[in-house]
Parts: structure tokens; sequence; C-alpha cells
């Protein structure tokens, strides 16, 4: 029964007969700590419903979600490939639902922080005591002039949000044909998966090395001047596909004009500030932010786009007793350039970090000690994979980003002086890896 | 005097709670890929949870002294001290050894047998769940990760620690190394 039907309920039966009721009332308030409501059922908000449950059952627990079937974005750039069926990725919400978390899909509208409630779009109300938005990104289709949400679905996937538009995307690479070339457009950081656009690239052009298209182009148009794992990104476009002059992969940073100021959608045709680039399949990633419901509520503090969180609890700044996790916040040590990468790891480590805080605050204990941490692999061809980890503590009220326990695969062996080739085993043990990773972190959430 | 012996208690009681608590917090980071208790559902990643304490905090020490190779972990135990390193190997040693025994065609299981009474049973035990004191349970462990593991012990680059199974897995008939670990990874006790 949905929070609103319940209290609906008790009132009208309290209007008939009031004594029994409100025993009955009484007895449910006793037996129930505190209401947590979770927004989004992404690796975010399922890990926050499922381990404030796991952590004290006598939380009541309901987990808002548009969506029955979700879909991981990490590995979804196998399925682009061809590589991945997209239902190793899909996963429902039974699991949740086994540990006791209401799940209901719907769509929630509005959000008041002082009545605490959260109201959806067929008209129920929840009521919470802490609020856990984990709403994902939204984006900003009219950075990019000419491209229009409906183009997103129909035309130009971006695919930055894995289903339909993975599938699209998949059929587009696969009807390209050789000598073709396909187009990636990356918006200026932060994003979503920070090393995305670049493994995309790679698996784009192990799908084109192995279906005879070995003249096909893969062309990275880019708003930023480095990414993510760029050594290991470089070294191995090189080795495998080609990088640079005549190969196959070729990236254009932002101060080389890479960054995409227009589409032309019926030439396929990308303008940057002085030149154009005409592609067979352009796949624009447009810029994003917090996901509507966080900036609608003027949450998103940090540049109008992200949203600013207490590193001890990942409660909002500007919100009490709401917390913002996943993509849509924004963390870590930004004065060194070490902010909490956008990772579906990282989103989990968030959520369990406010499902511990809250389970003491509601048991009146002291906040546990918070620890983030990630992991991130790129898978690159089938025998070719690496990773980038990251570990985060809270010194002083502040993140503090641990530099021994974080950093990417090595590019090198050896000496600086006299470097040696890392042995293929690494690489290849990181995509099995990359494969475990990914069934363990869908149970860890979902299950 | 008594007020220092006072604020040490005190320092000792906090101290002592704060640790019991967090090291839960720390263990769940460690979930993400190894599952909750240390179940793992990932085939390349390995079931943690049950493990000997010894063997857990030897594997992590050498990873953060770089006397073990790996492609991962190394680089996250780093970021551990060795406090967390002990309180996480006593964590995961406390949990149960959940088997996960996968099917296997009998052929291969015979040929499996015949591969770790030449080479594992020794160390490793008739079925992986009974083994030497420094050695991991195998019964029900991921097959594709043991195969991984024995590939890392039988490859030139890979820096491995232990002489006698690096020897062992090194005189193994290729043919032998996914038997011996359908063969483990077969069994329910």
């Amino acid at each position: 029964m949905h929070a609103i039907d319940r209290r609906g309920f008790i009132k009208a039966l309290a209007a008939a007969s009031s004594v029994s009721i409100l025993n009955i009332a009484n007895a449910h308030a006793a037996k129930i700590k505190a209401r947590v409501v979770v927004v989004g059922g992404g690796f975010g908000g399922a890990t926050a419903a499922k381990y404030l449950r796991l952590l004290d059952p006598a939380i009541d627990v309901t987990l808002i979600e548009r969506e029955a079937v979700y879909t991981s974005c990490p590995l979804s750039n196998e399925v682009i490939s061809g590589d991945r069926a997209i239902k190793t990725l899909q996963v429902g919400y039974k699991g949740l639902t086994r540990r006791g978390v209401k799940v209901v899909h719907d769509e929630v509208t509005q959000i008041d922080p002082v009545k605490k409630t959260v109201l959806t779009a067929s008209g129920k109300s929840f009521g919470y005591d802490a609020l856990v938005l984990s709403p994902g990104v939204d984006f900003n289709y009219g950075a990019v002039a000419g491209l229009t949400e409906q183009l997103a679905q129909t035309s130009l996937p971006h695919a930055w949000k894995a289903g339909p538009q993975t599938l699209l995307l998949q059929k587009q690479l696969a009807a390209m044909p050789d000598g073709g070339t396909f187009i990636i457009a990356v918006p200026p950081g932060p994003f979503r998966c920070p090393p995305g656009p670049y493994e995309r690239a790679a698996q784009v052009a192990l799908h084109c090395m192995h279906h005879g298209k070995k003249k096909a182009k893969v062309l990275i148009l880019d708003a930023n001047d480095s990414f993510s794992k760029k050594s290991l990104f470089e070294q191995a476009w090189k080795a495998l596909y080609g990088y640079g002059e005549g190969g196959m992969i070729e990236w254009v940073s932002g101060s080389n004009d890479g960054k995409v100021e227009r589409i032309d959608p019926e030439n396929l045709t990308c303008y940057t500030g002085f030149g154009e680039h005409k592609g067979d399949v352009i796949n624009i990633i447009p810029p994003h932010h917090a996901g509507k419901i966080a900036k609608n509520l003027g949450l998103a503090t940090f540049k109008d786009k992200w949203c600013e969180v207490k590193p001890e609890s990942m409660e909002s700044t500007k919100e009490k007793d709401i917390y913002v996790i996943g993509d849509a916040c924004i963390g870590g040590e930004l004065a060194t350039n070490n902010g909490f990468p956008k990772s579906a790891h990282m989103a989990m480590s968030q959520a369990k970090v406010v499902a511990a805080n809250l389970v003491a605050k509601f048991n009146n204990q002291p906040a546990p000690q918070p620890i983030y941490t990630n992991t991130c692999y790129s898978v690159v061809a089938h025998d070719w994979g690496f990773s980038v980890v990251h570990l985060y503590r809270v010194q002083n009220g502040q993140w503090v980003y641990i530099k021994e326990g974080s950093g990417i695969s090595p590019v090198t062996f050896g000496s600086k002086e006299k470097p040696e080739p890392v042995p293929r085993i690494y690489r290849k043990l990181e995509v099995e890896y990359a494969d475990g990773w990914l069934r363990n972190v869908m149970a860890d959430a979902f299950a | 005097m008594r007020k220092q012996a006072m604020a040490l208690t005190l320092f000792w009681l906090t101290g002592s709670a704060i640790a019991a608590m967090d090291i839960d917090v720390l263990a769940r980071t460690c979930n993400n890929c190894h599952g909750v208790g240390g179940v793992s559902v990932g085939t390349s990643m390995p079931s943690i949870g049950g493990l000997p304490r010894e063997y857990l905090k030897s594997v992590m020490k050498q990873w953060k002294n770089d006397e073990r190779g790996a492609a991962t972990m190394n680089r996250i135990v780093k970021g551990f001290s060795d406090d967390e390193i002990d309180a996480l190997a006593v964590y995961f040693s406390k949990k149960r050894w959940v088997p996960v025994p996968q099917s296997v065609s009998a052929a291969l299981l015979a040929k499996g047998k015949d591969a770790i009474s030449e080479n594992c049973e020794d160390c490793h035990g008739l079925t992986g769940s009974d083994p030497d004191e420094d050695a991991p349970k195998i019964n029900g462990q991921w097959a594709k990760y043991m195969e991984l593991e024995l590939e890392k012990y039988r490859d030139d680059g890979f820096k491995m620690p232990h002489r006698k199974m690096k020897k062992t897995a090194r005189k193994m008939k290729p043919a032998d190394v996914p038997a011996a670990a359908h063969y483990y990874g077969a069994q329910s006790k």
C-alpha cells in the first residue's frame, strides 16, 4: 500500500470509529524508527535503499523510480560494438522488494523540504524523515545548436544513459560502411563517466576492425584538453587501431578547435568554432547537469549544475535532511583537480556513506568515519583493459584525496629512463575483472 | 596522574568503539567487487568471506609492499594502513565460507581430479575445503578466478611470491590448468 493510500485509509476509518484505529497507527509508528524516501533507482539510489534495510530493518524505505528495468551504463559501450548483449546489463527491482524496500514506479514532480514530502506524477505523496536524491543527470540539448531531445531519440543518439539509445547507436554503427566516419563529440567536463567517450572510441574501432571496415575513422571532437586515463588510451589506440595521422582513431582537443558548437542533422555535419566535420554516424554527448528534480529544488549550487554536499554525510549544503548522491553531486578534492568521478562505483560508495550515517543518526549513535572509494574499468579490446582507482577520506570536515590508494593501471614497467612494456596478462586480467566487477556491483546494488 | 590515566582510558574506549564501527564501513567498500559478506557473484573475482585471517592479511600486505603482482588490488590496498589491513583480514575471516559449486562436465571433472591429485591435493586437499594453514579454501571458489590466478603464476612477467605454488603451477600441462580450476570450482564441501 502506498503512503497516501494508507493515510487516506486510516483517515477514512478514523472518521467512522476513532479509538481502535489510533492504536493501530501507534503500534505501526512504534515499530518504524524513521521513513526514508530514495528518489532514483540507479546504482546510487538502489544501493542506498538496500543498505538502509540491510543495516536497520526498522527503517521504512521507499524507492521511487520511473522505469521497471534498469540498464547499466558501465560496459554499455560493449553493446554498441556488438560485443555484449544489453540483457547482461539489465536488472529489475525484485531484489530490493525482497529486502523490504517499497519500490514505487512513478515520477517525482515536487519536493517540499519544509513539509518534508515528495509528490509524484500520479498524485501520490510520501512523507520522509530523510530524503536521498540520486537522480542522475539531465541533458542540456540547447548547448549544441540544432540538437534536440527528439533528435537524440531518433537519429543522433547520445547513448549517455544506457537503453534504447545504446541500441540505436549500435544499429547505426553496424550499418556504417567501410571508409565511414564515426564522430564522438565530448562536452566540457565534468561529465558522467570521465573515460567513457574514449572507451567508446576504442569499442567502435574494435567493431570496425572485426567487421571489414578497416578504412573507417573514429573522430573524437573534444571540448577538453585532456582526459581520464589518457596515456593508457593513447597507448592502446596506437597499438590496436592506429592513432593520429593515418590511424583509425583521431582526437581533436578543445584548444585545437575540438568543441562542437552546432550540428546540421540533415547533412550529419558538426560545426566547431572554425571547422566543419561530416560524419556517417554522429554521437553528440550533450553537456549535462544534476537531474532536474534536484536542480529545480535549488540544490545545484555548483556552477548552477551540480549539487554540493557535506563530506561527512553527503547531506546537501542547501537543504537539511536531503542527501544527494551519484552523478548529480560534486565532491572530492576539487582544488587539486581530484574531484569525485561521476561513476557507478563512486555513487555506490556515497550511498553506503549515507546509509551508515542515517542508521547511526536514527539510532542515536555517533556518525561513523566515512570512506569513499572508486574503481572504474575501461575495456578497449577483447584482451585489453585498464582501470583507475580512487580513495578519499574525510579529515577536519574536508575530503582528502589519498594519493597512495589512487591511480591508473601502469602505462609502462621498468624505470623512467628505461621503460618496459607492461606484460599483456595485466591488460587481459582487467578485461576479466571488468566483467566480474559488473556482476558484483549489479548484485551489491540491486540483489 | 589520575587525570592522565582517565584521558588514556577515555581515548582507548572511544578509539576502540569508533574502530569497531568503522571497520564495517571500510569492509563495505570491498562488497562492490567481492560481494556482501565476501561472497562474490562475478566469476573473475574471488569470494573472500571465511578465508583464513593469515592468508588474507599476507596477500594484502604483499600487494602493499609490491611483493605480489596485481592488476588492480595493489593500487587499492596501498591506501589502507596496516591496522586497517589487519582489521579487514579479521572481518572477512569471521564470515562464513560460502562455496558456489559450478557445474562441469563429467569428463572435465575426471581430468581435473587427475590434475589436482598430481599437483594441488598435497596442500589444498581433495576438495579444497581443508587446506594447509597458509592456503585459502578453494572448494566452490570461482573456476574462472582460479584459472586466472594459475595463469599469473605461470607468466614470466607476473610477480608472484609463493615459490612452491609457482613451481607447481609452471609444471602443469596447459590443459590441466582449466581442468584443475573447474574441478575445485565444482566442489560443494
